[in-house]
């Protein structure tokens, strides 16, 4: 039996012993590919097999096409997992015992919690030029606040009483946790950590801003 | 060395040259047939895509991009085996 298969190899010759192996290798991960996107193991096989027969490798090249756009059954596993985050709970301990787990018990991983609304609000602290300290609050119960020099006249003014300071001056802009400031033009100008703004600029964000200075105030930006 | 035995091995050089083209050819042609689905089965299992260009390789490149998507946890998932 022994020489008689080596009688055989030697006269299919040792690319062909290559060939086996090959084939058998790639038949197996074939397997296991196919496996693990949910469709049983025989079709891989089969493919990798059918480059044996009269069709050559055309077929096997259209099932591998159809392979990597066909819909998986693993993906609609996964899509059920996604759907259904929540523990077992008693309906599935009584549906048997040690029997499978949720329909879809992927090993991809449960989404992450969402974050909690950031509801801190910002504070501009600084000294008018006559020493007097001066110090503005808001949050985002409002998208838009005005600085002006003059006396609040609206809920969302905020005041910064100093001659250099216009009347308004610029605007304050809340989007959730993000900060904004528009320049509306006047002669004291707006500054950021000593850049300035000018109106052509539109609304730049300075969530991570130290300081703006309006005019001749310098107010520190800090989060309550 | 006689004019015939140059002429001879011009011809020689030259068709081995060109079936080398062709071959060599074939394959970037065949390569670019497997890599595109080769490319979406990666993507799909959640490996980079271009683990797909190893079929460029000749002989062991397809083995290996095969290799890596039979024996390797897909970070994507896999399904369920009952």
């Amino acid at each position: 039996m022994g020489t008689e298969f080596v009688a055989l190899l030697g006269l299919a010759g040792l690319s062909s012993a290559f060939a086996f192996v090959a084939l058998v290798l790639a038949a197996w991960m074939a397997w296991r590919i196919v496996e693990k996107a949910g469709l049983p193991g025989w079709t891989g096989l089969g493919a990798v097999l059918l480059t044996l027969t009269a069709v050559g490798t055309i077929v096997p090249l259209i099932l591998l096409w159809i392979f990597a756009f066909m819909r998986w059954p693993r993906d609609a596993a996964v899509a059920t997992s996604a759907r259904a985050p929540a523990a077992p709970g008693p309906a599935a301990g009584g549906s048997g015992a040690g029997g499978r787990t949720a329909p879809a018990a992927s090993s991809a991983l449960p989404p992450p919690p969402k974050a909690l609304a950031d509801g801190r609000g910002w504070t501009l602290t600084g000294k008018l030029g006559d020493g007097q300290a001066v110090s503005l609050s808001f949050d985002a119960s409002a998208a838009a606040w005005m600085l002006t020099g003059a006396a609040a006249a609206q809920p969302t003014d905020l005041s910064v009483p100093d001659p250099s300071v216009g009347q308004p001056h610029a605007r304050l802009m809340v989007a959730g946790a993000r900060l904004g400031l528009a320049d509306l033009g006047t002669s004291g100008g707006t500054f950021i950590d000593g850049a300035r703004l000018l109106p052509e600029h539109g609304p730049r964000d300075i969530t991570a801003v130290r300081t703006i200075r309006l005019g001749g105030v310098e107010l520190a930006l800090s989060r309550v | 060395m006689p004019d015939l035995f140059y002429h001879l091995l011009a011809w020689v050089l030259g068709f081995g040259s060109f079936f080398l083209l062709v071959l060599l050819i074939g394959h970037v042609l065949v390569a670019l047939v497997v890599i595109i689905p080769t490319w979406r089965i990666c993507v799909r299992a959640g490996f980079a895509g271009a683990w797909s260009l190893l079929h460029l390789i000749p002989v062991i490149g397809s083995f290996v991009v095969m290799a890596i998507l039979a024996f390797g946890d897909w970070p994507n998932g896999e399904a369920t085996s009952d």
